[in-house]
């Protein structure tokens, strides 16, 4: 019976993936209107500059040309800035001066992409270029190239940030038997999902209605964000709607509102006609948001016996030309303050100061919650640095560090609530999984023949599901999320959702979780999301909030629906409610198994045959405001061999294991812990953008920017425990991004622990073979 | 980047000053000229198709003679943008007379490439300006040292 429902715990097969494998999901750029134009972006080739004229006669020359849009265009209609989610704002187009490579200047519309294109080349920008300042640290010096001349604060200093007992932290480390000190960098990376971003805009002139296809990982966000920006134009929120149809990977890089949606739908509003927009690789990598960027120096205090004591961050954040990260409004670091990890930090201070250079702007949550990744990268590489020290192993010092199981919930030094958690009880898997006593017993016998081989632990705890309304909102709207369901009288459902999956397989998972509250096959249940006119209002997917909120609101409404039925079944089963219960997906009459009625029984007599008194129909709506955030944790293990001759470091074997709590489908877990490791190899290894001093971006193509592909990509071999979250509905506390925040740290770690009796204590990521041969050659054993 | 030489020309020096301070001539000797627009004598606006490998542009250069002293020295400062690219280039010459026949001129230049250019082309960037170069030098010899014409 149970299989045949299909609910929490079965590995249904995704839904979604019917018309994926057959290459009939429909995603922005299939959408195609009569009349339809296209929009193309001239941008800037310099990072600063003053524009000193933008000639548009031999683009608006070509035949079919429709319109050239400049900044000054905007400006009658006050679209040449637009504000960002984090109190700032962002030029739409510049009116006189660039402040990035790559920034927009111009948007060509024509009745072909191509020859949008040709306008775009025959745009003709008198630049007079401006100093650059691309490292955030000189940045912030006195005298610094000013990056904003537009804000009354005439430095780059955007906000200083700070949480915990600074005089408690100062005595705790001054006190210290000991102090383990690191300053790393988190390099700057950028998204690369499969899909670019795009738009297709219309505006119905006779309507007065704009409908938006859109790549956006919050819809309904985007439609308030038009209503409230757009709103003078005469763009009610009534008469928006926004469509987010199937999103090719978004991962943070979809939540933000670049300039190039902006001017399709001014353009859509000014002709009247389909407007389509779709950035191409290169415009993708070089100017959308981008993620991390933080400049970290961290301390550890502790005890000679390794107990750790406190904990004290400096962060300095590069974000760009404009704040536009997408954090919560009362978070401008994100949530960077579960920095304290899996371990009971008495005392615990963090600071964050942002800064402006002449670099494309964002700070989004690349695939972690709001700047969850710099944290456990810090700490976990910072526990390691403290075992080097004392000449502890990494693991036994874990251990003895960890939150024990019996102090949850748990509140940190830094004032988190941490839900559940057995960190022991993970690593301890990871390490007989991997079997990791023989593994140090290879690894010292290596040593002696001067082979290189290490291994490395990370034993992170995350922070997921924002937000409670009474510390989250995103521009003051509040961080719940929704699920509206309806049980047709044949016993079908649909079920609506305030989030929007971009590939995490909400249809599948949602409809499971309906379909263990209402034992009703899970086939039998749709799932629709992403356009406004029909699902209930929701912030959206990112953070891994879908499952820990909107699946919150999904368990609650379909309890509601069960209240109801109960009542209809009742009635049915000529029965007192307070006698009939829901047992084996069935109402029954108590201790009579053989009087019962299924849901859809009830569901047929909710339209036909329902009780005097009662409204008709079964349906129901919630909108979940979490009592807290949900705290998945793991414990990864990776081995390394290093070739002494190239410096390549080669992953031998990778253990994964993850505690999400309750799993609704463990095939679509293991999927999103496989691809978020790859994704957490990516940096360790691979990715970086980097700048030269001109602000030339050095990574901007898929010639410079280097993903791993599955010739990089190790084994991964995974793993679960599992600790329900005391607080979820359903127990559940989210997954999408636990690999992407635990891998890089062990990886970084193993190949520190390779190199640890060399007397190397870190490196910074990405540890490209080019950054271990040098060490390699400093040390005298290169090959 | 910045790129210096030297080049010997079988020609007397106030030959080659004269050639390579009046745009109309020296302009000749630059790869692909679409057009030239002399603005004043220190002023001129020259319109040239370069590029390096597969990605090449039409770049609109507005170049100026910031120094000129006859009959040895001159500095030039070229500024130009390409769609989606900017180049600026200042360059320096000077004169030497080896005898009454011979002229040896000392060159530097430094180049900022900015945009698509730089950003795909970096690698490939050394080799073609070498080759520019060498195309530009032996043009500006051929032409300098041909025998003179009524």
């Amino acid at each position: 019976m149970a299989v045949e429902i299909g609910g929490i715990g079965h590995s249904v097969k995704r839904k979604e993936d019917a018309r994926f494998i057959r290459g009939k999901g429909k995603y922005v750029d299939d959408v195609k209107l009569p009349g339809m134009l296209y929009l193309d972006i001239a941008r800037s080739p310099l990072a600063h500059a003053r524009i000193k004229n933008i000639d548009t006669s031999k683009a608006l020359k070509i035949p079919g040309v429709v319109a050239v849009i400049t900044g000054k265009d905007l400006v009658p209609l006050n679209l040449h800035w637009m504000p960002t989610l984090m109190s700032d704002k962002q030029m739409v187009l510049p009116t006189d001066t660039v402040l990035y490579q790559a920034q927009e200047v111009a948007a060509v519309v024509a009745t072909e992409r191509y020859i949008a294109a040709d306008g775009v080349d025959a745009i003709e920008v008198d630049y007079e270029p401006l100093p650059v300042v691309v490292d955030p640290i000189k940045a912030l010096q006195p005298g610094a190239t000013l990056v904003r001349e537009d804000r009354e604060q005439k430095d780059n200093h955007i906000w200083h940030w700070e949480v915990g007992d600074k005089a408690g932290t100062d005595k705790a480390f001054k006190d210290a038997e000991v102090v383990v000190k690191q300053d790393l960098y988190i390099p700057r990376i950028h998204v690369s999902s499969i899909e670019t971003c795009g738009i297709v805009a219309s505006f119905d002139k006779v309507e007065g209605k704009l409908t938006v296809w859109m790549t956006t990982q919050a819809p309904h966000a985007i439609r308030t964000v038009i209503a409230l920006v757009a709103g003078h134009l005469g763009l009610a929120e009534h008469k928006i709607r926004v469509i987010s149809p199937d999103i090719g990977g978004g991962f943070g890089g979809k939540v933000p509102v670049y300039p190039g949606y902006v001017l399709a739908i001014g353009a859509s509003v000014l002709t009247g006609a389909p407007v389509k927009w779709i950035e191409d690789r290169a415009e993708n990598i070089q100017a959308d948001s981008f993620a991390r960027d933080y400049h970290i120096s961290a301390e550890l205090a502790a005890k000679k016996d390794g107990t750790m004591q406190a904990l004290r961050v400096k962060t300095i954040a590069d974000h760009g030309a404009f704040d536009a990260a997408a954090n919560p409004s009362k978070y401008p670091a994100g949530l960077f303050h579960i920095i304290t990890g899996s371990y009971p930090f008495e005392k615990s201070f963090v600071e964050v100061d942002g800064a402006y250079t002449n670099k494309p702007p964002g700070g989004i949550a690349y695939r972690c919650s709001f700047r969850v990744t710099e944290a456990a990268f810090t700490i976990e590489r910072l526990v390691d640095v403290l075992a080097l020290e004392l000449k502890r192993d990494p693991a036994e010092l874990r251990m003895q560090n960890f939150i024990p199981p019996t102090a949850f919930p748990y509140t940190s030094a830094l004032g988190w609530e941490y839900d559940s958690g057995d960190y022991g009880r993970a690593l301890r898997l990871a390490m007989d999984k991997i079997g990791y006593a023989e593994l140090r017993k290879e690894q010292a016998a290596k040593r002696a023949k001067g082979e290189l081989m290490g291994i490395g632990i990370s034993s992170f705890t995350e922070i997921v599901g924002a937000g409670p309304s009474k510390n989250f909102d995103i521009l003051g709207i509040k961080m719940f999320d929704s699920a509206e369901i309806r049980v047709h009288p044949t016993g079908k459902v649909m079920v609506r959702i305030g989030v929007k999956s971009q590939g995490q397989g909400h249809e599948t998972t949602f409809g499971q979780i309906v379909a263990e509250e209402l034992g009703i096959p899970v086939a039998d249940i749709a799932v629709e999301e992403g356009d406004t006119d029909t699902a209930p209002y929701g912030l959206g997917t990112y953070a891994s909030r879908s499952t820990p909120v909107a699946g919150g609101a999904t368990a609650i409404a379909a309890r509601k629906i069960r209240e109801k039925a109960k009542l209809i079944a009742a009635h049915l089963l000529e029965a007192n409610p307070d006698d009939v219960e829901w047992k084996d997906y069935k109402f029954q009459v108590k201790g009579v198994p053989a009087k019962s009625k299924t849901m859809q029984e009830v569901a047929f007599a909710a339209y036909t045959n329902h009780p005097q008194g009662m409204e008709a129909g079964l349906e129901a709506v919630d909108y979940y405001d979490p009592p807290n955030l949900t705290f998945p944790f793991g414990s990864y293990i990776c081995v390394v061999d290093i070739d002494r001759g190239t410096g390549e470091v080669k992953i031998r074997r990778f253990v994964a294991v993850d505690d999400c709590g309750t799993i609704i489908n463990p095939m679509i877990v293991e999927g999103q812990i496989h691809g978020g490791l790859t994704m957490g190899l990516a940096p360790a290894l691979y990715e970086q953008i980097t700048y030269d001093e001109q602000g030339n971006i050095q990574g901007g193509t898929f010639m410079d920017y280097l993903l791993p592909t599955a010739m990089e990509t190790p084994n991964w071999e995974t793993a679960k425990t599992t600790t329900p979250s005391p607080h979820h509905p359903i127990g559940a506390k989210g997954v999408g991004e636990s690999a992407t925040v635990g891998a890089p740290a062990a990886i970084a770690n193993a190949v520190v622990d390779a190199l640890a009796h060399l007397g190397v204590r870190h490196i910074d990521i990405p540890i490209t073979p080019w950054k271990v041969q040098k060490i390699l050659k400093e040390k005298g054993v290169a090959e | 980047m910045r790129f210096e030489g030297t080049l010997d020309i079988a020609a007397p020096r106030d030959r080659v000053w004269s050639f390579l301070t009046d745009p109309k001539q020296v302009t000749t000797c630059a790869p692909d000229v679409q057009s030239l627009e002399v603005t004043d004598p220190h002023r001129f606006k020259v319109v040239v198709r370069a590029g390096v490998g597969p990605i090449k542009g039409t770049f609109t250069m507005n170049v100026e003679f910031t120094e000129l002293e006859e009959p040895g020295h001159a500095t030039v400062v070229a500024r130009g943008q390409a769609p989606g690219s900017a180049v600026e280039m200042r360059s320096t010459m000077d004169l030497a007379a080896l005898d009454g026949t011979r002229t040896t001129m000392k060159w530097a230049s430094d180049v900022t490439v900015s945009g698509m250019i730089q950003q795909v082309g970096a690698r490939l960037m050394q080799g073609a300006a070498d080759k520019i170069t060498q195309q530009v030098f032996s043009c500006i010899k051929a032409k300098l040292e041909a025998p003179v014409t009524a």
